[in-house]
């Protein structure tokens, strides 16, 4: 392997050349060096082409993916290509992780490692979500992420935890590590991380494609959500040690759901699976529905799995589901107590929270100070699971008067407590009173 | 699917491994604090999430004949090394060192393996004759799920690491077969570095159980680039596992897995070792 020096010129394919200035970090591929080029910073992935099986080959896929562009702007995708030395090791650059996001590794571990410049002690610092709501945003983003990619005809190839960053704040999502992205279908001698790759790639009968990414998609969802590993249970433990060939039964021949109602041999462990047994039990159950599938049915049969629109549907509904108390709980409706089938009632606080019924489907939204709704719930077209449509708030002028704001760009029109409809242009408002109706166009709702 | 009819087993004080029979089996873990979740239903109150341990086990050799250069070396290099490590742990992997030292007396640095975030090298020192027979019976004993590799979820089969710069001094090869009676030795990830003219690469390579997997240094830079070498490329291979095959012809079975992991070790510490051989007929005793 061919090692930058700091301060070492490294030549680009198109002229020019990026001046090398730190080393970044290494992984299995190469090595990342922080670089400067055209004036401005820059991250170069630079190849230990020796551990590449067929670097050609490799070096025209990415030559295609940057002539593509990136699916959307949630990938830090690879920008220029270098020249290639005489030895043939080449590289490439892309945009800087920008500040504010997390690692997924830090968020699965729920602490980042700062270390102190020096004494080289390590500091730990806590990494978490700041909000559900930034929680449920962040599975949604990662979920159409891919979406997106698997609709431009590609496949991730080795999805796994150490392919995303995260802000916690809000939910963004950045996927890095793009130069595996190829064409479904093809692959240059990737694997992938036990645990995250599909049985089949596991048991050697399958290459990467965009089946096994869908299956590496569902656990990426179940870490995030259940914080745990959704083949590690019972079974798996007492194994003790997990060596190569355990990996292969474990997570290939004879992979088990934890949670699979079928076979209760691989429950989770009281004391080293905690997050996954409390977890599951807090989920609503179409949440749940959807994991069995993945685990179960999925495992063997890759056509079945679920595809990424049908998760970002669900994670849309989980999302609207959301109940922020005015007693600082903050769950899902499902962990709610139902008075009766409009009403939800905090279980610690005794508050009640009316709820809103919309005309393309049966779960009902909950009301509470702050809560949204996205343009993709209001319109059947659109596919905006960013843009608020409406919003929840306490009336400026009239103190404690609770009402919906029209945040969208349409018209909507909206029954007020004379019995009349009422156009409500974008900007304004409307209280929430029990006969509420709303008519987005084509779809309604009412309390 | 409701939640009524889910019950979770608690870890059985006694399970009965079946595919690696000769592990023994776990005391029972800690089930403290369980109760308390029923009442805990935060969904973002989680904690980190379970993680496999990796034991790295460095077996040094503390005789006199380490004494002065040699022991300056490798203190320096095991310090600059720990920051290393840390960066190859992943999200599921909890990396731990333990260090032990073998000269008259076989000694531990710490009384337990230390996790790599919270380790600092104790900075060793040289004298006596070498027991490295004795070391193998003691890493024997404490390669144990009742000693050493206690952690209560799983663990991943531990890196051995050897490092001497002489001949034995006692019956290394008792100690040694005992040792090989250990899984842990068995699956285990092994590599051994030969320090200096005396070190016998072939006592070595009876210890890892092939020649790939030792390297040599003769002099100081090389010392440093090999322990390195070494360190890192059997934790990120003890921590990771598992490449694919290009062949998707047949299923794999567990003869096609079986040490994999080892043969990928010896693989890459001598296409690693290839690329150092610059300085390769400076004597360790010169070039100071």
């Amino acid at each position: 392997m061919v090692e930058l020096e700091i301060g070492q010129e490294v030549e680009m394919e198109y002229g020019g050349s990026a001046k090398v200035l730190s080393v970044i970090g290494s992984g299995g591929q190469g090595t990342v060096y922080l670089v400067r080029f055209n004036g401005m910073k820059w991250a170069l992935k630079w190849y230990d082409i020796d551990k590449m099986k067929k670097p050609k080959v490799f070096r025209k896929n990415l030559q295609t993916n940057i002539n593509d562009g990136p699916p959307s702007n949630k990938f830090l995708w690879p920008k220029y290509l270098t020249k290639e030395t005489a030895d043939g090791t080449f590289g490439y650059i892309m945009d800087l992780k920008p500040d504010g996001f997390d690692s997924f590794v830090d968020i699965l571990n729920t602490y980042k490692l700062e270390i102190d410049p020096l004494t080289g002690h390590a500091v730990k610092r806590p990494v978490k979500f700041a909000s559900l709501t930034a929680m449920v945003t962040a599975v949604i983003n990662i979920v159409n992420a891919f979406r997106q990619l698997h609709r431009s005809g590609k496949s991730y190839q080795d999805l796994n935890d150490g392919g995303f960053f995260i802000n916690v704040n809000t939910g963004a999502v950045l996927v890095c590590d793009c130069d595996n992205i190829a064409p479904d279908g093809s692959n240059f001698g990737i694997g992938g991380k036990p645990g995250y790759m599909a049985p089949e790639v596991v048991r050697g009968i399958a290459q990467p494609n965009v089946q096994t990414d869908k299956y590496s998609l569902a656990v990426v969802l179940f870490k995030l959500l259940f914080r745990g590993d959704p083949m590690e249970g019972e079974k798996v433990v007492r194994d003790v040690c997990l060596t190569e060939s355990s990996e292969l039964k474990h997570y290939g021949q004879n992979a088990v759901f934890v949670y699979d109602p079928n076979d209760a041999s691989n429950r989770p462990v009281r004391g080293i699976h905690d997050n996954v047994i409390k977890f599951w039990r807090i989920y609503p159950d179409y949440i749940k529905d959807a994991f069995i599938r993945s685990f179960t049915t999925g495992i063997s049969e890759p056509t079945k799995r679920i595809i990424e629109n049908e998760w970002q549907k669900l994670f849309i509904r989980l999302r609207s589901e959301i109940i922020m108390c005015g007693c600082g709980r903050t769950n899902f409706s499902s962990m709610f107590v139902q008075p009766n089938e409009k009403t939800f009632k905090c279980p610690k606080c005794g508050m009640e929270f009316a709820s809103l019924g919309f005309s393309d489907r049966k779960y009902r939204m909950p009301l509470y100070l702050g809560c949204k709704f996205y343009e993709c719930e209001i319109s059947p077209d659109s596919d905006d699971f960013t843009k608020i449509a409406g919003e929840l708030v306490e009336n400026k002028l009239k103190p404690g008067m609770l009402g919906i704001k029209n945040c969208s760009e349409r018209n909507w029109k909206a029954k007020m407590p004379d019995g009349t409809f009422y156009d409500i242009a974008p900007g304004k408002g409307f209280p929430i009173w029990q006969g509420l109706e709303i008519d987005f166009g084509e779809i309604k709702a009412q309390i | 699917m409701s939640n009524e009819n889910i019950n979770e087993p608690v870890v059985n004080a006694t399970p009965t491994p079946d595919a690696l029979d000769s592990f023994e089996p776990a005391s029972a873990p800690d089930t403290a604090g369980a109760s308390a979740l029923d009442f805990d239903d935060d969904p973002l109150s989680a904690t980190g999430v379970s993680r496999k341990s990796l034991v790295i086990f460095f077996l040094i050799d503390t005789s006199g004949s380490m004494k002065g250069k040699k022991m300056g070396e490798l203190n320096t290099v095991m310090e600059e090394l720990i920051p290393e490590i840390r960066r190859v742990g992943e999200a599921d992997t909890e990396v731990k060192v333990a260090v032990l030292t073998f000269s008259t007396e076989v000694r531990w640095m710490y009384s337990t393996p230390i996790a790599i975030e919270d380790f600092e090298w104790a900075r060793l020192r040289a004298s006596g004759v070498t027991s490295m027979g004795a070391a193998f019976k003691e890493l024997s004993a404490r390669m144990s799920r009742n000693s050493y590799l206690n952690s209560p979820s799983l663990s991943f089969a531990p890196v051995i690491f050897l490092m001497t710069d002489g001949y034995p001094s006692d019956d290394y090869r008792e100690g040694l077969k005992e040792l090989q009676s250990n899984s842990w030795y068995k699956f285990g990830l092994k590599a051994a570095l030969g320090i200096g003219e005396e070190a016998n690469d072939d006592v070595l390579a009876e210890f890892t159980g092939s020649k790939d997997t030792v390297v040599h240094a003769y002099s100081g830079s090389q010392l440093a680039q090999m322990i390195k070498i070494i360190a890192v490329t059997s934790a990120q291979i003890g921590s990771k596992s598992m490449t694919l095959s290009d062949d998707t012809s047949h299923e794999l079975g567990e003869e096609d897995v079986f040490s994999a992991k080892q043969k990928l070790l010896g693989q890459q510490i001598q296409e690693l070792v290839s690329n150092q051989v610059e300085d390769n007929d400076v004597p360790f005793d010169t070039g100071w």
